[in-house]
């Protein structure tokens, strides 16, 4: 078994898993789990955090160690619940490296949702939200629209690589200013409501609490990293929409 | 009653709509993933119109989802979290996070203090919710798994 091949297949299990938005436990656990379903490693030491990976893996008393970089990271559960399977598989039919990759290299080509099905939805959220913070049938509609413009500035946006501070200061303020239009023709429906249900489209509500889900379960430094992550995201939509609501009053 | 069935309404499109937004592939799972989001909106609304305050109501529903979530993952083999993570959406803070920083933009720092602490404590909730419900069904199963080996 060549060992270098073993450190690159499981270090690559264990970034698909961390920019797919995994637990830092489920990683960890992953990537020993599929190490260990190789008879000769001796022992495995895995160090995951939410912006970097480190493997060390112990064959015949000689330690390799690889460390990964993570960057982008977004939620994908599809992969996670087949990566997850996958292991199990390696588990129990003592997969070889090869075939592991070829297993992930058919996880990481799945197609997605396409773009018109995932701005409906995403719409429909914000058109969800709208109910839940009991707006009234003119809020409703009109999140459902700045959420489709949400999602459209958000696309453009990540195709032209703009980062993501600016991208969501930009969807925030289109999202304010349609707001402040929407409220200039139709006055029965409110800003704040109009605002709130389409800006949860691009809020950190899921980091902050993954963060603090990270920290009680003793990964503090990937809990310190995710809540810095969703308070300056949370910053980007609030100069946002601010900017357009502060010009508007 | 009307209140609290829009609110699981509400939280039913949310969830569904972010099951597909975090790739959620089988349709089954992602109305289910929906209806969880729907259960926790369900429960919040309850305990608010039952006079509960925010953080109790916020903590009530993550228990409440997350032992769903736990009962249908087993049910339908995949990882719980697919179903936490939408479930999460509805009850999630981030909208009491916007209006923290919108305070500090508006130069009210005592506001957005106020709202910083109400941020962490209902993120706090909400996950030491799911912390308790996930710890108790591993050791749940655990027990049972050694109570069949005798």
């Amino acid at each position: 078994m060549e060992v270098e091949q073993l450190l690159n297949t499981v270090m690559r299990v264990g970034t698909m898993l961390m920019s797919s938005g995994a637990e830092v436990y489920r990683v960890e656990d992953t990537m020993n789990r599929i190490a260990k379903s190789f008879q000769e490693v001796e022992s495995v030491q895995s160090y995951v955090t939410a912006t970097g990976i480190m493997l060390s893996i112990n064959v015949e008393g000689k330690t390799r160690t690889h460390i990964a970089r993570v960057r982008n990271r977004n939620v994908n559960v599809d992969t996670i619940d087949q990566i997850n399977q996958l292991s199990r598989t390696c588990v129990h039919q003592h997969l070889s490296t090869a075939r592991i990759e070829e297993e992930l290299d058919r996880i990481a080509n799945q197609k997605r949702y396409s773009f018109l099905t995932t701005t409906l939805f995403g719409a429909l959220g914000a058109f969800g939200f709208a109910i839940f913070f009991k707006g009234n049938w003119q809020e409703m509609l009109a999140s459902f629209g700045i959420g489709i413009m949400i999602r459209c500035a958000g696309w453009c946006l990540t195709s032209l690589k703009v980062n993501d501070f600016l991208n969501n200061l930009v969807c925030a303020m289109v999202a304010a200013w349609m707001s402040v239009e929407i409220h200039s023709f139709v006055p029965e429906a409110n800003i704040n409501v109009m605002v709130i249900s389409s800006i949860m489209l691009l809020v950190p509500g899921l980091a902050i609490t993954n963060a603090i889900r990270d920290t009680m379960s003793t990964d503090y430094l990937s809990g310190l990293a995710r809540g810095a992550e969703a308070f300056l995201c949370a910053t980007a939509i609030a100069i946002g929409a601010g900017v357009i609501l502060y010009i508007w009053r | 009653m009307h209140q609290i069935l829009t609110a699981a309404l509400g939280s039913f499109l949310a969830s569904l709509g972010f099951g597909v937004l975090f790739n959620i592939r089988q349709k089954s799972k992602l109305f289910v993933a929906g209806l969880i989001g729907g259960v926790g909106g369900f429960v919040y609304e309850l305990l608010l119109v039952l006079h509960a305050s925010d953080l109790a109501a916020n903590f009530m529903a993550a228990i409440v989802f997350t032992v769903f979530a736990e009962i249908s993952a087993r049910k339908m083999k995949t990882p719980v979290t697919s179903f936490i993570v939408c479930a999460l959406i509805p009850l999630v803070p981030g909208g009491t996070m916007y209006d923290m920083m919108i305070e500090i933009i508006t130069n009210d720092p005592y506001e957005a203090l106020v709202l910083f602490l109400k941020t962490l404590t209902v993120a706090g909730v909400l996950a030491l919710g799911i912390l308790i419900v996930e710890t108790i069904t591993s050791l749940y199963y655990r027990l049972k798994r050694k109570w069949r080996r005798g």
